[in-house]
């Protein structure tokens, strides 16, 4: 550790040693065996002690504003690995910390479905939180890419476990596959930029990104698009996530799409928007177009899903896409010198981000309880929750307002702001009439995937939890452990108070975006509301708001529901005993979306009847419907096709004989020699 | 302008509430009176509405053996979202009961908001016409929403704001000059998806208890009582919600700046007006337009959102 100067730096550099300490007595704990001093609940409890400790580090950083770094010496005897903590790397280690200490809290009562107490894959965890934490506040390209790897290794480690089935197993083959390509773009980005400076930190990337001339910026600029993009899940580049996430146990989904898929979002703000700087308008409506694309198209294939964790993953994507468009409109704003308005739409971004850590873990935790509990995650066979689960049911409904963007929770305010964003793109004269109009029709896009959104969460909670179950599963299901509902009410709870403290928090981020964007912030906060520069002074203010909805709300509940108590009877239903075979199902409440965005989902139905013999009289009925992934049929498996087929080419080359690979060697080297002759 | 004193605001907001909250009934009496007339029938008295609201007030609550809390927590939350919403607009004075707590985004959230938990209760009996119903508003909702907020961005870049009073003082303040060619097609675009937020012929049918035709009854059949009461002027101050977002973005005649006598009656008499413009238009479509085919739906909407984006082209490409 270098010369400690001050007592902030004093504390950072203890918290980090905890962080480190703690994360290392974790993954030790995880390997070795079962005991009574090394319970189950171990490993977990000591990452939730290490994930605190990253909330203390980063909140230092953004209450200070005081820069801590540390140089850990030279790891395996290549390199020192530089660790810089400014705000923004701050902001992202206090959104990990606060995912991971729910994630890890709900990890001691959680048990992954098909684990045993022999399962060592969970040694990945702490190694996971450790790596994330290191992406975030890595200021050396080359401890970025090592901790870069480490993240990626760790959490497909954790999606396929121990003892994998073939289908998770092709999972996770899919997941390595696709974050290597990504790790490529990056390592390319990285040496153009390296080359360029000479050195490998990242202070030095700026002057190196401005000296470039404007085609490599541009080439860079799309390399890391494509490497952060890929992690971060936004479309096209997304195909990995709807595989990957279900098949995690479920706190490992929950940190996977509530902080690692943001570890691309980190890479985009930090690299494209600080470090290469302003770009041509180009570059900030390409990212916007990715937001809008991934969000309505991610919530359309939510929407046709009935399993209930790619359900979720697929959300993931659609919340990437908000945040994308945010980012997309601060590249703009920035690339024209627009500062309030980059400032606006980074803060909408970056604010998106802590929100949808917090709602997606919320939703992902109570799926992992609703799934230990019911035996499935298929809606169709879930149902009536809410009576037997009513603290998950509770979390799960919160966590489902916050991420359909309703006020007063908090995803509505960061949506509020992206709105904001957008509206001041399109009224900048200084933008060009295309972006503008592109701006506009986000707006639309926006409007589009936020009540997509709703529909698909009335769907999620709807079916399964409402109503009667659907399978005995469900109607045996039960809670579950408390430290899996105390992580999963902190979180629903987290939901209302970051919507309802709103203003503060987004004066307090745009405080980080401005200094991304290179300027203090202009007017971009007051007190209690929200207010928009971009538009003339927009107003929310949350807490009222939600004040006078809880006093309306309240006044009629006390008059005409708390003192006139209903008589319970059976639902109506024509006649029959009422049975879950009356309820809609997932599948049959998207019927009609499927319909009417046909063009786009592509739904295949088949309905096979069987009839009795000689009457025209049915037996069976089968039904199958799904949604065609276009991407999947029209881009990857032609790619998937074209690598496989040249392998097969290339294999020839390899038949194993010691000669021929001598005469290979011959050869290289006598064109090597006529080459620099 | 000057801005008007404290108590000032306070005066005319009350006015606004009391005026919002009371005419909501009457304006279904109004839409159908001029339904049955068109149709040859006397019709329900004018005040028809006003006892239907007392007597399920009165009467006894039945919820389903299946039901969660949510059943009885459901219409409570959604009367808040619509009031709160409605409080946010401006009809009466040009500054909202509410006004500085949100704007027209914060509208849109809380209808979304309603929508939201009206839909989830819907299921909650586990009847199939529940479903029916939630699933048909969420759908239609999602081609609605796009739309609407396309409509009301014209109004709103020409204000310069999304803050409600700041688009009708812009208005008003700006006379026939208003009504660009931008903002004429938001009009239009937002008088389409009006008539579905407001559950009316050809979209959804109020008066219809057939279960293949049901929208919003369809989402409430398993309500009664003071519940059914409480959904039931909700969906009723939906309706002047929904004239008075239109009404601050596309027509801010005749609102109070100040309270002196004479402006606040021309603005209780414009506001008035406006809103039983609206109820006689609807009980017109009620009684001329069939119900249109379900699927047929996303071509009207998708029009509005077109025509909206029409207009927002116009804006920016057209020289001013």
């Amino acid at each position: 550790m270098p010369g400690v100067s001050s007592p902030a730096a004093l504390v950072g550099a203890l918290a980090m040693i905890a962080i480190a300490v703690l994360l290392g007595l974790a993954t030790v704990a995880a390997l070795a065996p079962r005991s009574r001093a090394n319970p189950r609940g171990l490993p977990p409890a000591l990452s939730a002690l290490a994930c605190a400790g990253m909330v203390v580090l980063g909140a230092l950083v953004l209450l200070t504003g005081e820069v801590v770094s540390a140089r850990a010496g030279s790891v395996l005897g290549l390199a020192p690995v530089d660790l810089r903590i400014d705000r923004l790397s701050a902001f992202f280690l206090v959104v990990l910390g606060v995912a991971g200490a729910a994630s890890s809290t709900y990890a001691i009562g959680y048990r992954a479905h098909g684990s045993s107490d022999r399962d060592r894959t969970e040694a990945a965890f702490p190694l996971f939180l450790a790596s994330l934490a290191l992406v975030f506040g890595a200021h050396d390209a080359f401890a970025f890419l090592l901790a870069w790897e480490v993240m990626a290794l760790t959490s497909a480690a954790l999606v396929v476990g121990s003892r994998p089935s073939p289908s998770v197993a092709r999972a996770g083959y899919f997941y390595l596959a696709m974050t290597h390509l990504a790790t490529a773009a990056l390592v390319v980005a990285f040496a153009i930029l390296a080359s360029s400076s000479g050195t490998t930190d990242f202070a030095s990337f700026g002057p190196a990104a401005a000296s470039l001339p404007p085609v490599g910026r541009d080439v860079v600029f799309v390399l890391l698009l494509v490497a952060f993009g890929t992690k971060a899940g936004a479309i096209p580049l997304h195909v990995w996530l709807p595989r990957a996430h279900p098949v995690a146990p479920s706190h490992v989904s929950a940190l996977m799409s509530g902080v690692m898929i943001k570890a691309g979002i980190y890479g985009i703000v930090r690299f494209g928007l600080e470090i290469l700087g302003p770009g041509p308008e180009w570059w900030g409506l390409l990212v916007l177009v990715i937001g809008v694309a991934s969000a309505v198209l991610g919530v359309l294939y939510a929407l046709m899903e009935h399993d209930l964790k790619r359900l979720l993953a697929f959300h993931s994507i659609e919340n990437i896409g908000i945040i994308l468009i945010g980012v997309g409109v601060a590249i703009l704003a920035a690339g024209h010198g627009a500062v309030a308005l980059a400032v606006v739409a980074l803060t909408a971004a970056l604010f998106h981000t802590l929100n949808h850590a917090l709602f997606k873990s919320v939703l992902f935790l109570s799926a992992g309880s609703v799934q230990a509990a019911a035996g499935t995650r298929d809606l169709n066979l879930l149902g009536g929750l809410a009576r037997v689960m009513p603290v998950t049911a509770l979390a799960f409904t919160i966590g489902a307002a916050a991420i359909s963007g309703l006020p007063p929770l908090n995803g509505f305010a960061s949506e509020w702001l992206t709105f904001q964003g957008l509206l001041g793109a399109g009224a900048a004269t200084a933008l060009s009439p295309v972006t503008r109009s592109a701006a506009l029709l986000a707006v639309g896009g926006l409007g589009l995937t936020a009540a997509l959104a709703v529909a698909c969460f009335v769907k999620a909670t709807g079916v399964g939890f409402l109503a009667l179950p659907r399978s005995p599963g469900a109607a045996a299901a039960r809670e579950t452990s408390r430290w899996m509902g105390a992580s999963m009410v902190a979180l629903a709870a987290a939901c209302i108070g970051v919507g309802l403290a709103a203003g503060p928090i987004a004066a307090g981020i745009a405080t980080i975006a401005g200094g991304v964007v290179g300027t203090a912030p202009v007017g971009a906060a007051v007190a209690v509301t929200i207010v928009g520069p971009g538009m003339g002074g927009a107003v929310y203010g949350p807490a009222g708001i939600g004040a006078v909805l809880l006093a309306v709300a309240a006044a009629s509940w006390f008059v005409g529901i708390r003192r006139r108590p209903a008589r319970r009877a059976p639902t109506w239903t024509c006649g029959l005993v009422p049975e879950p075979a009356f309820e809609y199902t997932a599948t049959s409440y998207a019927k009609l979306i499927r319909l009417y965005f046909g063009q786009v989902l592509r739904p295949v139905r088949e309905v096979t009847v069987e009839l009795h013999p000689g009457t025209p009289f049915p037996r069976t009925v089968r039904y199958h419907g799904e949604a065609r992934h276009l991407i999947d049929e029209r881009v990857y498996q032609p790619l998937h096709r074209a690598a496989v087929g040249a392998a097969q080419v290339t294999r020839r080359l390899q038949n194993g004989s010691l000669q021929v690979y001598l005469a290979y060697t011959v050869t290289a080297v006598v064109i090597l020699l006529v080459l620099a002759r | 302008m000057a801005d008007p004193t404290p108590i000032e605001a306070l005066v005319l907001g009350l006015v606004q509430v009391l005026l919002v909250l009371l005419v909501a009934p009457l304006l279904l009496g109004i839409t159908k009176r001029v339904k049955s007339r068109l149709q040859y029938r006397r019709g329900p008295s004018l005040f028809q509405p006003y006892r239907d609201l007392a007597k399920w007030w009165r009467k006894e609550a039945v919820e389903s053996d299946a039901a969660s809390p949510l059943t009885a927590l459901a219409p409570p939350m959604v009367l808040a979202a619509v009031v709160v919403a409605t409080l946010l607009v401006p009809l009466v004075a040009r500054r909202a009961p509410l006004a500085g707590w949100g704007d027209l985004l914060v509208v849109v959230g809380l209808m979304a908001l309603g929508r939201f938990v009206l839909a989830l209760s819907a299921l909650d009996a586990g009847s199939a016409f529940g479903g029916m119903g939630s699933s048909r508003e969420v759908a239609i909702a999602a081609l609605v929403e796009p739309a609407l907020l396309l409509a009301l961005t014209g109004a709103a870049l020409a204000a310069g704001s999304t803050d409600l009073g700041a688009i009708a003082t812009a208005g008003a303040a700006a006379g026939t000059a208003w009504f660009t060619p931008a903002l004429l097609l938001g009009a239009g675009a937002f008088a389409i998806v009006a008539v579905a937020e407001s559950g009316h012929e050809p979209i959804d049918n109020p008066d219809t208890h057939l279960e293949l035709t049901m929208i919003h009854e369809g989402m409430i059949l398993e309500a009664s009582g003071p519940r059914l009461a409480m959904l039931t002027y909700a969906a009723e101050l939906k309706l002047v919600l929904v004239v008075a977002l239109f009404a601050a973005a596309f027509l801010p005649t005749g609102m109070a700046a100040d309270l002196s006598p004479a402006s606040l009656l021309v603005a209780v008499v414009a506001a008035l007006a406006k809103l039983v413009a609206a109820a006689v238009i609807l009980g017109l479509l009620d009684a001329t337009l069939a119900k249109l085919r379900i699927l047929a739906l996303p071509a009207l909407l998708a029009t509005a959102s077109i025509v909206a984006l029409i207009g927002l082209a116009t804006r920016l490409w057209l020289p001013a």
